[in-house]
């Protein structure tokens, strides 16, 4: 049998039996009303997991109390007055190019809400799980091509369903595995031992097949194959499509401006390497999950385990973000590419009694850059020891619709419940925050 | 607007003169106009923290509270005694003055006046006669057609025996706005499509559902000839009736056998099974047949897997002893055939070792009274009390004193390893801000504070008038054959939410009480009923219908039954994790065994009681596992199993393909089917290829939607 290296749409046309429009013409519909002129065709989320300390990123207090004040000093940047923690000297750089929400507040302190308010810009509610941006966006675009429309890099975090009450289908799809290690692989990407991509294309055929004949008696196609299946056979017959996952391809000078050696579960560089390679390639969300910002004790330790060590949570976000930013950048992406850098909330501006900061939603910061953005500039400012946004507060839902206004998306498009109830995109009395759009 | 206050004035002064008893009535008079306006509605001053620092009960639950906030709040500022017309709560919704609600009624809106006068006779608490009950009509009406304008009404009945027309003070909201148009204004409803619809009606705290039922075809229908086997298909087809939609047949033998198979036990019936049904002349053989299931041991594990899915069992992985000892007495209950409300008494009162005593682990599945509570209601009533937490239920009669109630019955609960009563034990109530009192939700205060408040609620809630027991598990069961529940969330009952079939399930619930809360008798009675055997396939006509059961539901296995189904078929036990070489999936006790396998076929954690797994779509990275991973590839060729077996035995490929058939999907193929698996074989050229192909027909018959579902 031929070898298909051509894109399946699904249905046996040998036996006159179609598979139906699984994908739905609502999607379609939907979206032609959705769509506003989108400024940015794709969005990296770099989802920093367990909640950043605003107070040694982007939202220094070096005036304040030690207590307030941290262990860490801060440092100035291109733009006049404004500065960040120390570790982000790269950033510092580039901050014509980045804006920072100073104000964001929330008044949920945690994880699993604070996560669930951020990726979905609504407060988590016992009658419905939302779904986050990137599923919504995947739901309301058209996939083009063979890659899933929404991709966590290397795996989304735990704490949120993803898909909500869209379908499973639009949830992200995690990659899996350590960007960093020299084999990197996309988990079951590759064909099992023994079994060509021939006798992958029998099997669906077979399986539409079985299906098709088990549907034949119906007004209506009761069975129809799974189309993830034949999505997942698209993706990895697709020689082209699976090469966004070969980081090996990128030159290892950038690999390592990205940074590569981050130390222990630290894989952001390669992540974020790998989100510019899948967003060239037409991909419209990626999250890249960063963990371990969860810090209840020594917070000193997110920049550094060790005096000489280069490889802390801070020094590698910054490193990761700036090389980012720069990348999309030099390769004409950066307009049509919004980066975010957030978590599920802010850390508590005095420092507690094991040297760390504990959960503090009342205030934090969120960064953004590209995708058509007004870079250098902040919005909005907290007051004098971080504890509350001083001007201009700006909640998840604002920032949720802000986001999705870039990516064309109006937020007061209707999404429908499984049991079909009208739900926006995102709530209502939700702002967009002018400044950045 | 000077003018028309002006004239108010006049209006109102006369009124006030008159007798006492015609003073306008706080409870009755103004508070239905803050509900009808929507000022106490949660997205406005009724929600947590208020407006504008302007906070009013949801949907007045609080009347004593709103008076204060209303008169007494910001200096009063919000009543003007000297100048009625200038008090806030006129400016504001009249848009006088900026209000963030924006414009609601205009100065010679009834509502208007009505708060003006009230202000006017001394803004005072003043109240005449005490809501007996609300009659909301029609409750139900059966139209021809769509487009039709239906007058909805509300009558409130006092305890003095006195009525008054209450409409224009109802809020109609129709269950989908696209289904149904309403006109507050003049309380007509249009229907704009044919179904089942639900117009909820609020008025003060009385909330109901008005249904309306038009045919969802012009065709007339004639359902006589269908059969009825028992009580189940009378009251669906007089539905289906109304509803004018034609029915599908009864499923073929095939289909009938591998889905009771599945929904009984579990597991796919073995191919003598099958042939012997289908070769037996026995006109009973139906109810033969699920007597047999009823008896084996396949029915007590399956079953001691489903009600372990609803108990959550299992959400403590650090405890395999305890929850050992807890499968093993659900699986004894189940075994015995012991009532559901024996098993509800039995978890409700447990104390003691939750290594030795089974039932104890109850009170470890949740952490904390308030989420023993929710879990409780959702559990056994049916009914999401969370909702009640933080305000008194928007959509059902719970109150936060009903929660906190219910929640101080388990707060003298102890839940260590030893879970044992306390002396003592509260928690607040955040309404009052002082330890709750215990209470029978809906019903009635504990007034004995020293006594274990848990034999109160078991005696309340497993007695035979309890309105949500029987219906509660009834439903779940009906659900978990039907694919969907007569209430849709299985548990979210309520009144604004009412069952499809809501006699069916009154009915079903009585049965059920009637055979002594027992599994069997009443799973046996939705088994042998016509519209369970009916088939999924749909006619023109009936293709919409996901809840009338005018053709079955087609349902996804579950991930445990799908995992033990391959492995089955591959004729190859899978292996999980410290357990023998081939323990089933349905019989993990821990829902946390480490399994990729089970994961990608996407079980169920237990931080939820896990519903409706209802897409058999099982995303991406599922099917890359299929197409490359080990779950089907690593044991399709072992040499132990189905497919060598038949290969050593030298099968001929047709019969190879027939037996595949028969395992899997418990029916041979049609004669279409034979001729294009011929052929495929007639292409192959040499034996090894005629195998390859076969392990490619296997493996396409496990990934199927067809095989992935009942």
């Amino acid at each position: 049998m031929a070898r298909r290296d051509f894109v399946r749409v699904g249905g046996l046309t040998a036996l006159g039996l179609g598979l139906g429009n699984f994908l739905g013409l609502q999607r379609l519909v939907a979206e032609s009303k959705a769509q506003l002129s989108p400024r940015a065709k794709s969005c990296i989320l770099i989802w920093l997991d367990g909640g950043p300390s605003h107070l040694e990123s982007f939202d220094p207090k070096p005036d304040a109390p030690k207590e307030v004040r941290g262990p860490m000093t801060s440092i100035p940047t291109n733009l006049n007055g404004v500065r960040l923690g120390e570790c982000l000297e790269n950033t510092a750089a580039i901050m014509d190019k980045v804006a920072i929400v100073r104000s964001m507040t929330s008044p949920l302190g945690e994880h699993q809400f604070g996560a669930h308010y951020m990726m979905t810009g609504y407060k988590p509610s016992p009658a419905l799980v939302y779904p986050t941006m990137g599923a919504t966006l995947a739901h309301l675009r058209s996939q083009i091509g063979v890659l899933p429309s929404n991709i966590a890099v290397p795996a989304f975090p735990n704490l949120v369903s993803g898909s909500g009450y869209l379908s499973g289908s639009v949830g992200p799809f995690s990659v899996g595995g350590d960007p960093r290690s020299h084999d990197f692989k996309v988990r079951d990407l590759d064909l099992y031992a023994g079994i060509d991509l021939a006798r992958l294309d029998r099997r669906l055929e077979f399986v539409e097949a079985i299906d098709a004949f088990e549907s034949e008696k119906n007004a209506s196609n009761s069975t129809p194959t799974d189309p993830d299946l034949v999505r997942a056979y698209n993706l990895l017959a697709n020689p082209e499509a699976k090469r966004a996952f070969t980081l090996s391809d990128e030159p290892e000078a950038l690999r390592h401006s990205y940074g590569w050696l981050d130390s222990g579960n630290n894989n952001i560089g390669q992540s974020c390497l790998l989100a510019r390679r899948l967003v060239e390639r037409g991909v419209p969300f990626v999250t890249v999950n960063s963990s371990g910002w969860d810090a209840h004790a020594d917070i000193i330790q997110l920049k550094a385990r060790y005096s000489t060590d280069k490889n802390g949570l801070l020094p590698s976000l910054d490193r990761a973000f700036s090389t980012l930013v720069r990348d999309l950048s030099d390769r004409g992406m950066l307009n049509e590419t919004l980066v975010v850098v957030m978590g599920e909330f802010g850390r508590t501006p005095r420092i507690n009694s094991n040297a760390g900061r504990d959960h503090w939603p009342n205030c934090f910061s969120v960064a953004l850059a590209g995708g058509g953005i007004q870079g250098g500039q902040v919005v909005g400012s907290s007051d004098s020891l971080g504890e509350f946004p001083k001007e201009r507060p700006v909640t998840p839902s604002d920032l949720a619709a802000t986001i999705y206004t870039l990516l064309g998306i109006d937020p007061a498009t209707e999404l429908q419940t499984p049991d079909g109830r009208p739900v926006r995109v995102t709530p209502d009395g939700s702002k967009v925050v002018s400044e950045l759009v | 607007m000077k003018q028309t206050i002006a004239l108010l004035t006049a209006l109102t002064c006369g009124v006030a003169q008159s007798s006492a008893s015609d003073r306008i009535d706080f409870l009755n008079d103004v508070m239905p106009v803050l509900t009808k306006m929507g000022c106490n509605a949660g997205a406005c001053h009724g929600s947590a923290a208020g407006r504008g620092n302007f906070n009013l009960s949801l949907y007045g639950g609080n009347p004593q509270a709103d008076y204060e906030a209303i008169v007494r709040e910001i200096s009063g500022r919000r009543i003007n005694l000297q100048k009625p017309e200038e008090s806030l709560i006129i400016l504001k919704p009249t848009f006088a003055i900026d209000h963030g609600g924006k414009f609601l009624m205009d100065d010679d809106h009834e509502g208007t006046q009505l708060l003006l006068r009230w202000i006017r006779e001394g803004a005072e608490m003043v109240t005449h006669r005490e809501l007996e009950r609300v009659e909301f009509t029609p409750g139900s009406r059966f139209i021809e057609q769509a487009d039709v304008d239906i007058q909805l009404h509300a009558e409130a009945f006092y305890t003095d025996g006195s009525s008054k027309d209450v409409t224009p003070w109802t809020v109609f909201s129709a269950e989908d706005s696209s289904a149904v148009r309403i006109d507050n204004d003049s309380a007509v409803a249009t229907p704009l499509r044919g179904g089942r619809h639900i117009i909820t009606a609020r008025y003060l705290d009385s909330v109901a559902p008005i249904e309306i039922v038009i045919p969802l075809s012009n065709e007339p229908i004639d359902l006589a000839g269908q059969s009825s086997r028992n009580f189940i298909d009378d009251e669906v087809l007089s539905l289906l009736a109304k509803l004018r939609l034609p029915v599908s047949p009864q499923a073929d033998e095939s289909t009938f056998i591998r889905r009771l198979y599945l929904d009984l036990t579990g597991r796919l019936p073995e191919p003598d099974k099958v042939m012997a049904y289908l070769e037996n002349q026995d006109q009973n053989k139906k109810e033969e047949l699920i007597d047999e299931l009823l008896r084996t041991e396949a029915f007590n594990e399956y079953w001691t897997y489903k009600l372990a899915k609803w108990l959550r069992m299992g959400t403590d992985p650090n405890d395999e002893d305890g929850i050992a000892t807890y499968r093993l007495w659900l699986s004894k209950q189940i075994e015995k055939d012991v009532g559901y409300n024996e098993i509800a008494r039995n978890l409700i009162l447990a104390t003691g070792n939750t290594h030795d005593v089974g039932p104890a682990n109850f009170y470890r599945t949740v952490d904390g009274p308030r989420e023993q509570a929710e879990f409780v209601s959702e559990l056994f009533m049916g009914s999401r009390l969370r909702c009640a937490n933080c305000h008194n239920h928007p959509l059902d009669k719970w109150t936060q004193d009903d929660y906190h109630g219910l929640a101080s019955i388990f707060s003298k609960i102890e839940s260590a390893q030893i879970v044992r009563v306390k002396a003592s034990g509260d928690v607040i109530n955040p309404r009052t801000r002082e330890p709750a009192m215990a209470r029978i939700p809906g019903e009635y205060y504990l007034k004995d504070k020293t006594k274990d408040g848990r034999e109160d609620l078991v005696e309340w809630l497993i007695a035979d008038d309890n309105p949500y027991f029987a219906k509660a598990i009834v439903n779940r069961l009906w659900s978990s054959l039907m694919g969907r529940g007569l209430v849709e969330p299985v548990d979210d009952m309520r009144t604004t939410n009412p069952a499809t079939h809501p006699v069916l399930l009154d009915r079903l619930a009585e049965d059920f009480a009637a055979n002594g809360y027992r599994i069997r008798p009443i799973l046996k009675r939705i088994a042998s009923s016509a519209t369970y055997a009916r088939s999924s396939n749909t006619l023109p006509g009936n293709t919409e219908d996901n809840r009338y059961y005018s053709h079955a539901l087609r349902r996804p296995l579950e991930a445990e039954v799908l995992a033990d189904a391959i492995s089955y078929v591959l004729n190859i036990p899978a292996k999980y994790q410290g357990k023998a070489n081939g323990q089933r999936a349905i019989t993990l006790a821990d829902p946390y065994t480490p399994s990729r396998a089970l994961d990608i076929l996407g079980r169920c954690g237990r931080e939820e009681s896990c519903e409706g797994e209802t897409s058999i779509s099982g995303g991406l990275t599922r099917n890359l596992h299929l197409l490359n991973g080990e779950l089907i590839n690593a044991r399709i060729s072992l040499e132990e199993g189905r497919l060598a077996r038949l290969f050593d035995a030298d099968t001929a490929p047709m019969d190879i393909i027939d037996e595949l058939y028969l395992v899997a999907l418990s029916r041979t193929p049609g004669s279409a089917e034979r001729r294009f698996w011929r052929e495929q074989l007639a292409n192959m050229d040499s034996v090894e290829q005629q195998q390859r192909l076969l392990e490619d027909f296997m493996w396409s018959l496990l990934a199927s939607s067809t095989f992935n579902s009942k």
